[in-house]
């Protein structure tokens, strides 16, 4: 079943006298339980295209459909999380985590169950009333992934978001999201990735969307045909052959 | 376009002003309307000599302080001693200095005007200077050591462009605190005498207290705005935004509605945006000094306190001896000091809180919305020209008339004090608000922040440090008007018999340094200055530094 049809995106920024198109015609659709992700070089409007969808950015024209529906403002169906983690700095892990129920009006028992629990599942048991300032980049992260699925949505978006660590936080991290993807707990089964690292893109993704250099247009679409848990098959001649795939396509696109 | 917008700004202004002085020299009846122009020289020419005079003076020293340890132990805690007494407290004693040496001739009292307002101008220069100095990143200084580039072609091809940015936005500062203390550099009222330079200040105190002119006052504090603002936008405005593009750091410029699409806003915007300022200098200097051992810090201390002991010993040309420590301390007032503490603590506290409100929404609203931004951006501008301290004579003689004698005087104090105070938070809202990180905004909105929710849960977190870094700004500059504010030292009649004195530390601290003895008593100045420096400074470790540490963990990564 579709959840998210993008159909024909285009969107423009203005800078001063400068106008710079981004996205350009931009149509993709991702399914219920697909884990996409969307390649490009720098500037391509990876990023934009991920806050449309989460309705941070507005289109030009063509729209975001969810579930059917034009999608134009956020909503806690649709989560996300930053490259530079977005936490508040002036509020503990808990707290992080717990305020964007409090938002929602969730009661309060319930929610500092729930804010308890994430934070345990993403390995933060202890840390509930540390500062973002003294957490390590990877546990940072897992406060944002705490954070956005305690609001149980049924996609989350990622933006570039272990690219701001080093590689070995950044493999423990990607296998935790891997992990939690297959928890049946979890209402969350819709994944959308935006990253620059095409390793990591065939390593994580179900099916991975090229795009090209600004404007931003998608090339090509390539289905990573590749049994799960992939752990194994970092040194298969297969997970090379998809990797060496999309690199050429990018390659072409310059 | 921008260049057209310039020299229209330039030619329309130059017009209405010469305008206005015209109009001014017709139509105004007063012995002295015809040397406005040569007044309005006389100032410029001071403000922009004592401005010259504190780059000489600060370039060095600042590189000198933040490149050499040695030297870095004494100027620091001595500079940052001596910027936390209140400049008016210790003005009769520079001008008993120099009216003694020169014979009482105007060449003193210029030169003590001149040395007024240095004290008030020469710290954003020094500060500034070290601040960035301190700020060339790591990898420049290596980069350039690896090129050999040392000595001479350092300075020239490092320091000084590092120093550029900040030496402008300093400039632009010192500027600013000129035209602020002008008024109360060039026109003293001192143990009975009356010094006073020619100049626009001069002219407006004498409006004022010798022709009694509210309506002159009032035109002349127009005209002196208008100068101000007109000065600013030809000159620091564009000198700003074009040294902007040459920082390490990206100096924070707003959106000035019909102003342009990026224009800086006023000078004292750039307390925030650029960094070097006082907050930033005191938090500099305390990191730089917890590197020291408590041998060395004895050391600073020991030589800052032999600096005001030197300070003393040339102010009273001799060595004080025990009797006269025995008159010093055998005023009767004396046993009021607890209270008169009390009381100019809580008026500086009322000003402060109106003025935390007022800035708060002020700033939020400007931050956040561009049609507030409209209305409070010129607001801001006009309002940080206007002479703070000129405005005093004319509040008092309209409150007193409405309200009374007494709780004219009061309203007009904290009245004053809220106008002084009001710009610092508000500019250092607007700069926090705008400075929150796009990503926690996203979050923001992702998670629903709305309304109360929004302002409680991220805004105001957010901007926690600035309000702290405003509250220091304020309250110095605070202390400098309440200084001012509560004693005017003029004859009695002249406002029809209304009591000239609101009781508190900084009409005693006036009483004592400006009255002839007994009453007018150096020691005692120097004692009563060290209580303001020492409340001063204690504020400041007590408070605000303990803030900005805790509020240190909220500074958002970017």
């Amino acid at each position: 079943m579709t959840v998210l049809d993008i159909e024909h995106v285009t969107k423009t920024f203005q800078f001063e006298q400068t106008r710079i198109r981004v996205l350009e015609d931009v149509s993709f659709s991702v399914k219920e339980d697909e884990f996409l992700c969307i390649v490009g070089p720098s500037g391509c409007g990876k990023s934009t295209l991920l806050r449309i969808i989460a309705g941070l950015e507005h289109t030009d024209s063509g729209e975001v459909l969810f579930h059917g529906q034009p999608q134009r403002s956020p909503t806690p169906k649709i989560t996300m999380i930053f490259q530079l983690f977005g936490l508040l700095p002036w509020k503990t892990a808990f707290q992080n985590v717990e305020v964007a129920l409090e938002v929602l009006g969730v009661r309060k028992e319930t929610r500092l169950e729930i804010a308890r629990s994430h934070l345990k599942m993403v390995g933060l048991e202890g840390f509930e009333n540390t500062y973002p300032h003294d957490l390590s980049g990877g546990m940072k992260q897992r406060v944002g992934i705490a954070r956005a699925l305690a609001l149980q949505p049924e996609v989350l978006l990622m933006d570039e978001p272990f690219s701001s660590l080093d590689e070995l936080t950044a493999k423990n991290l990607r296998s935790l999201v891997m992990d939690l993807r297959r928890k049946s707990s979890l209402s969350t089964n819709t994944f959308i990735m935006v990253s620059h690292n095409v390793e990591e893109a065939v390593f994580i993704a179900d099916r991975v969307i090229v795009m090209s250099p600004r404007p931003g247009k998608v090339v090509e679409e390539v289905n990573v045909d590749i049994p799960r848990p992939r752990m194994s098959y970092l040194r298969d001649p297969i997970y090379f052959k998809y990797v060496d795939q999309v690199m050429e396509i990018l390659e072409r696109t310059k | 376009m921008r260049r057209e917008r310039q020299a229209a700004i330039f030619i329309a202004g130059l017009l209405a002003i010469v305008a206005a002085y015209w109009l001014v020299m017709r139509f105004v009846q007063n012995p002295e309307v015809s040397f406005l122009p040569y007044y309005t020289f006389r100032t410029l020419l001071r403000i922009a000599l004592t401005l010259g005079i504190s780059i000489v003076w600060g370039v060095p020293f600042g590189i000198l302080a933040s490149t050499n340890k040695t030297a870095s132990i004494i100027l620091v805690p001595f500079i940052d001693l001596l910027q936390s007494v209140p400049i008016l407290g210790y003005f009769p004693v520079i001008i008993l200095f120099f009216v003694s040496l020169f014979h009482g001739s105007e060449i003193g009292i210029e030169l003590s005007a001149i040395l007024l307002l240095f004290t008030s101008m020469a710290w954003a220069i020094f500060f500034g200077v070290v601040g960035a100095v301190k700020g060339i990143p790591v990898n420049i200084i290596e980069a350039a050591q690896g090129f050999g580039v040392t000595g001479i072609n350092y300075i020239r091809h490092v320091l000084l462009p590092a120093i550029g940015p900040s030496l402008i936005s300093g400039a632009t500062l010192a500027w600013c605190d000129g035209w602020f203390f002008m008024i109360a550099a060039e026109y003293v009222v001192y143990l009975g005498a009356t010094y006073s330079v020619p100049g626009l200040g001069s002219y407006l105190a004498k409006a004022a207290y010798v022709y009694n002119d509210l309506n002159l006052s009032l035109i002349l504090l127009v005209l002196i705005t208008a100068i101000v603002l007109y000065i600013n936008f030809l000159t620091w405005h564009p000198l700003m935004e074009r040294v902007a593009t040459g920082t390490y750091k990206p100096v924070v410029r707003v959106g000035l509605s019909g102003l342009g699409k990026l224009g800086t806003i006023g000078p004292r915007w750039l307390r925030i945006g650029d960094r070097f300022h006082r907050p930033k200098s005191i938090i500099l200097a305390s990191k730089w000094l917890k590197k020291y051992t408590r041998l060395e810090k004895a050391i600073a201390l020991a030589m800052s306190l032999g600096g005001v002991f030197a300070m003393i010993y040339f102010a009273l040309g001799q060595i004080p001896s025990p009797e006269a420590f025995r008159q010093a301390f055998s005023d009767p007032e004396l046993l009021n000091l607890p209270i008169y503490i009390v009381l100019t603590m809580g008026r500086l506290a009322i000003a402060y809180t109106i003025s935390l409100g007022i800035a708060l929404g002020m700033g939020v609203l400007a931050a956040e919305h561009k049609r507030f931004a409209a209305v409070f951006y010129p607001i801001y501008d006009i309002g940080q020209a206007v002479p703070i301290l000129a405005l005093f004579p004319i509040f008092f003689v309209y409150f007193s008339r409405i309200f009374g004698g007494r709780i004219g005087l009061e309203m007009t104090a904290i009245l004053v004090l809220v106008l002084d105070m009001i710009w610092y938070m508000f500019l250092n809202v607007v700069g926090a608000v705008k400075s929150i990180p796009g990503e926690i905004k996203e979050v923001g909105r992702l998670l629903g922040f709305k309304g109360i929710g929004r302002i409680v849960h991220m805004v105001i977190p957010a901007i926690l440090p600035a309000i702290v870094t405003g509250s220091i700004l304020s309250w110095g500059t605070g202390w400098n008007t309440i200084i001012f504010a509560e004693y005017m030292p003029y004859e009695m009649d002249m406002f029809g018999g209304l009591p000239l004195e609101l009781p508190g530390l900084g009409s005693y601290l006036d009483k004592t340094g400006y009255l002839p003895p007994p009453k007018g008593n150096p020691i005692r100045l120097f004692f009563l200055l060290g209580i303001v420096a020492s409340i001063v400074l204690s504020m400041e470790g007590l408070i605000w530094r303990r803030l900005l540490k805790r509020f240190e963990k909220y500074r958002v990564e970017v």
